[in-house]
């Protein structure tokens, strides 16, 4: 099961609500996966900057922990804001040159520290619960940008917690997240090859696969369009996964047609989502929609109209 | 509905009911002895209108979610949105039209009666068909007709690949391209009583049949096993 969305607006709005249509679009959508709700959502660019949202841990006092991971930060860049809440710790860095070890170096500043999200735009929000619990927590519905995926989660092969939890940051690339409904069965397999080439993984979600790959594909000059066609040869299994850059929103179908995608578009914004419902429920307006066929991509790009971060 | 505007339909406003009182409602309108009914805002929700055993007109003012008009013997339906997954599954009479799309396994397993898309189908269309009727005024998605042993399917439009997999018998009419074809489906031109039969079907909704249909069937090779062709054996699903 599981239930993904995306929206994308397509006159480069950086205001529009993408928090609150997301949540809207994951409420009906809550039944087909009841265990965790995550949103990537895509803000005006701080760039050169970054935007960081670490896990902090679960239990403990995550506050004073945080305050302590940003005074280590300051010693590897710049630090321009930042604030903890609940989970998370929110900081805008940068800029940074070498992001690779970067990351590393973030992540070693404490025992159980987790980057959820980097990026100049991406900012993603997951926890265990309904996306109203994930609302409630981080007032996700306030989130402005001009693009977002949101994804509602079954678990049927791994743990159920924060981490193994949707989207996902596809490591090592700012501003790329994830959300997949299906299951990659080939996953056990592309996991030891990556391992080999000295990938980590931090879950044992078959998700994760996807953004690892894209990221090795495009390591290998391939474009992010072309890493997503070479995806539907390469996963096999039953998938419909979303992935999204700073500046476009692809889906991607499996070739049996095996996972729903519900697609509406207009000349003002596209949506998907696993089931009409989402999109009913979240867009008044009045729109056809249409279900893609097998080994399906579609790539929808933001004009270049971002609004400046105040 | 404006104030002062009489009808004679009984309506039935969705809105902040679930599919289960919806469908309660639908059923205490039928054996208040109610002909017609009209749902308004069904906002795609699922499972609308299952299970109905008498003689009904519904129209839905909205798009319905998935397994729409399912199990149903009987009822007409109208839906003036877009249907999701499973519309018409297994049902035994009745019609079940919708002026949108519809998702995959649209008619899958029907027994009887007609569905009708005016839009395009996703994948697995008129799967498994018993008997029926499935038109599709454009496109259907991949392995539409997959293992169909009765009944009749009508794509106008382009029909997508593995068309009629593995299917034992029926006919499926393509008016336009064909992706590809299933094992063991082969392309045939219609006859006479089939372009009767695809005139006074089509023509009943409307529909022209002056296109350049085709029709597919079983080549009954996967009937009976043969070593002979185990390559075709090899093949199927």
């Amino acid at each position: 099961m599981c239930g993904i969305t995306g929206y994308l607006d397509k006159t480069g709005n950086g205001g529009t609500p993408i928090g609150e249509i997301l949540i809207r679009m994951m409420n009906p959508l809550c039944r087909r996966g009841p265990d965790s709700a995550g949103v990537a959502i895509f803000g005006p660019s701080v760039a050169p900057r970054l935007i960081l949202r670490v896990k902090l841990g679960e239990m403990g006092h995550l506050e004073e922990k945080g305050e302590a991971v940003v005074a280590a930060l300051r010693r590897l860049a710049p630090v321009s804001e930042h604030r903890v809440f609940s989970e998370y710790l929110r900081v805008v860095v940068g800029p940074v040159h070498d992001l690779h070890s970067f990351e590393r170096q973030v992540e070693g500043l404490a025992e159980g520290l987790e980057l959820v999200s980097l990026g100049h735009q991406l900012e993603i929000t997951k926890q265990v619960g309904s996306p109203e619990d994930l609302d409630g927590s981080y007032q996700v519905r306030s989130f402005r940008g001009t693009h977002g995926i949101g994804h509602t989660r079954l678990s049927t092969e791994s743990r159920v917690d924060l981490s193994h939890s949707q989207p996902f940051w596809a490591r090592g690339v700012p501003d790329l997240a994830t959300v997949h409904n299906g299951h990659i069965t080939n996953y056990h397999k592309l996991r030891r090859q990556y391992e080999q080439k000295g990938f980590r993984f931090y879950t044992e979600n078959d998700s994760e696969i996807i953004g690892i790959y894209l990221r090795d594909e495009m390591a290998h000059d391939r474009s992010f369009e072309e890493a997503l066609w070479s995806s539907v040869k390469d996963f096999d299994g039953s998938f419909c996964y979303l992935a999204a850059t700073g500046n476009s929103l692809a889906f991607v179908k499996d070739p049996f047609a095996l996972k729903p995608l519900m697609v509406a578009e207009s000349d003002k914004f596209v949506a998907v989502a696993t089931e009409e419902l989402a999109l009913r429920a979240s867009i008044p307006d009045d729109f056809r929609v249409f279900e893609p066929g097998i080994r399906q991509v579609h790539l929808w790009s933001v004009p270049t109209l971002v609004l400046e971060r105040a | 509905m404006p104030s002062g505007e009489m009808s004679l339909i009984n309506q039935i406003d969705a809105r902040g009911k679930t599919a289960r009182d919806i469908n309660r409602q639908i059923k205490e309108l039928i054996a208040a002895g109610e002909k017609e009914i009209s749902v308004l805002h069904p906002e795609a929700r699922h499972n609308l209108a299952v299970g109905l055993l008498s003689s009904i007109s519904i129209v839905f003012e909205g798009s319905v979610g998935y397994y729409c008009g399912g199990m149903i013997d009987g009822p007409e339906l109208e839906i003036r949105g877009s249907a999701g997954w499973g519309l018409g599954e297994s049902m035994l009479s009745g019609t079940v039209r919708v002026r949108g799309n519809a998702g995959n396994s649209c008619a899958a397993s029907i027994r009887g009666g007609t569905v009708v898309v005016h839009g395009s189908v996703g994948a697995r269309a008129g799967i498994s068909m018993k008997g029926g009727l499935l038109i599709v005024e454009r496109d259907c998605g991949y392995m539409s007709g997959f293992m169909m042993q009765k009944g009749a399917v009508i794509i106008c439009g382009n029909a997508g690949a593995a068309l009629a997999d593995s299917m034992y018998e029926g006919r499926i009419f393509a008016g336009g391209e064909i992706e590809d074809l299933g094992n063991d489906a082969v392309v045939k031109e219609p006859d006479e009583q089939d372009w009767k039969f695809l005139r006074m079907n089509l023509g009943r909704w409307g529909i022209s049949a002056e296109r350049p249909f085709k029709k597919v069937v079983a080549g009954r090779r996967l009937w009976n096993f043969d070593k002979q062709e185990l390559g075709l054996w090899k093949e199927a699903l």
